[in-house]
């Protein structure tokens, strides 16, 4: 078959592109095993990501992850201070999620103090991605 | 009944665009967001009454300005001959019509000549934006405003004098300026020519220009509204907009003064209840550009007026807290703020088209209507 020179490059980027996002997040999953994380599980990241927790700045509310991100993974999240819109967190549907090992890392930092009161272990962080990444 | 024609065709269309220029403005100016509907009516009434001043030299007979040239003793004496009711016909103006009138075209240049000045010292917009000081340009805003107070005193008198002058010659002065023909008193005295050519030239050229300046308005549709701008885009940076705007709207450092951002960026662990701790080389390079381009730099119309709102003792952390906002957004109805695009008070996107860029334009400013409509309906649907 012959491919046509130009779309030849296009399906070579998109190859390189691909392998590289599966790629970030492999090695983000690596580097928490290196960390002391053992076999990751997409169950209790889901059950992470759901649990409810007692919000500090308003007695009797809690917070967990869809405060801001919202019930469906699918759709756009609301930032629950100040309404912005936050792109959805499913990879089927954003295909710029996970594809940076410093975003990565610099939203679990945040998030995870602002929902748990503490920063997330390297298994949690693992098993969170394990099921987001299923969406 | 024979009758004469007095007043050319451009005098008559000079006559009511101006008018309606003097209505539009007025009307324009009850509120900032027609700002730029304001703009286009003052620059047609700038060059109608250059026009004006142009035939009043090459006009017909009663349009030139040698035709109401009259001393004070002659206006006094129509004064007191009008005060008998006994008060001479003239065929153009009366020599009070013609003072007022030549009060009404100072008055008006001088007035549309601050606006100008006004445009480009506050608004950083127009053939002079950047030539006038932000300062001078609130100078030439008291100017303006008094000047147009000042007119429109000027106009009330110059109605009452049609009034009182078609009661006492029982002639309809309106239809005259609309018609251009008076009674002819017989004897000397010609009518003047109707000049057509010329009046179709400055109507053309109105509506041209009308339709070239209100073209964005014209063709807007409601996803791509039109924010007519022609001031100087605000610096920009993308460290700055990316991190900042993650979570809210990345609010310009024009709208806050180099005190308040300091602060910000060393209390960045406890941001508004948040920990959004940066690494230390991305808080630098943010710091940099939010102080070099805080209120300070005045860059902006809000970045003035923010600034002057603010005591020296108080360090705002959010724009608003600031006097000047909360004095902008006192008049808003509640069912705007709750409305589904706005919802929160740091939504400055919610009704500025251009929050994003920082300069939040008055054009720029565009209430929700699906909030209006959402309430009148919850309203009427009210028992």
């Amino acid at each position: 078959m012959k491919i046509p020179y130009r779309l030849s490059f296009a399906l070579l980027g998109s190859l390189i592109f691909t392998t590289c996002n599966a790629a970030t997040l492999d090695d983000v999953l690596d580097s928490y095993q290196a960390a002391g994380a053992t076999t990751f599980s997409a169950a209790r990241g889901e059950t992470l990501w759901t649990t409810d927790h007692p919000d500090p700045e308003s007695p009797g509310k809690v917070r967990n992850c869809s405060t801001c991100h919202g019930k469906d993974l699918s759709q756009p999240g609301r930032h629950v201070n100040t309404g912005k819109e936050i792109e959805a967190m499913a990879p089927s549907v954003n295909d710029k999620r996970y594809t940076n090992a410093k975003t990565i890392e610099k939203w679990f930092t945040r998030n995870c103090k602002w929902v748990l009161g503490r920063e997330c272990m390297p298994q949690e962080k693992g098993d969170v991605l394990s099921y987001l990444r299923t969406k | 009944m024979s009758r004469i024609l007095i007043w050319d065709i451009p005098t008559r269309i000079f006559h009511w665009s101006l008018a309606l220029a003097f209505a539009a403005a007025w009307l324009s100016s009850l509120d900032n967001r027609f700002l730029y509907a304001h703009t286009y009516a003052g620059y047609a009434f700038l060059g109608l009454l250059l026009f004006r001043l142009w035939w009043g030299v090459v006009g017909s007979r009663y349009a030139r300005f040698r035709a109401f040239a009259y001393d004070w003793p002659s206006v006094r004496a129509y004064l007191a001959a009008l005060a008998t009711g006994r008060a001479t016909r003239y065929l153009g103006h009366n020599p009070a019509g013609s003072w007022s009138i030549l009060f009404l075209l100072a008055l008006g240049l001088m007035v549309s000549t601050a606006g100008v000045l006004v445009l480009g010292g506050e608004e950083g917009h127009g053939p002079l934006a950047g030539y006038i000081p932000f300062q001078a340009g609130d100078y030439a805003h008291v100017v303006h405003e008094a000047g147009a107070w000042l007119m429109l005193a000027v106009v009330t008198l110059h109605i009452g004098g049609v009034v009182i002058e078609s009661t006492l010659h029982g002639e309809n002065l309106v239809r005259t300026m609309i018609t251009g023909y008076k009674k002819n008193p017989g004897g000397p005295g010609a009518g003047v020519r109707a000049a057509g050519t010329t009046g179709a030239i400055l109507l053309a050229t109105l509506i041209t220009a009308g339709l070239i300046y209100l073209k964005g308005y014209l063709m807007e549709t409601p996803e791509q509204p039109y924010v007519p701008y022609s001031g100087p885009m605000l610096p920009d940076n993308a460290t700055w907009r990316s991190e900042c705007g993650d979570c809210h709207l990345a609010f310009h450092p024009s709208l806050l003064p180099v005190r308040s951002w300091r602060r910000m960026m060393l209390t960045l662990s406890d941001h508004f209840g948040e920990d959004v701790a940066l690494d230390a080389g991305t808080a630098a390079e943010i710091e940099a550009f939010l102080t070099a381009n805080a209120a300070e730099a005045l860059a902006s119309e809000p970045a003035h007026r923010i600034l002057a709102s603010i005591a020296a003792d108080q360090i705002p952390l959010r724009v608003t807290d600031t006097v000047y906002w909360k004095r902008k957004h006192s008049g808003i109805d509640d069912k705007y703020w709750t409305a589904q695009k706005v919802g929160h008070r740091s939504n400055c996107k919610g009704c500025h088209l251009d929050a994003d860029a920082g300069t939040f334009e008055d054009a720029g400013m565009r209430l929700p209507v699906s909030a209006a409509a959402d309430a009148s309906r919850a309203t009427s649907s009210n028992p």
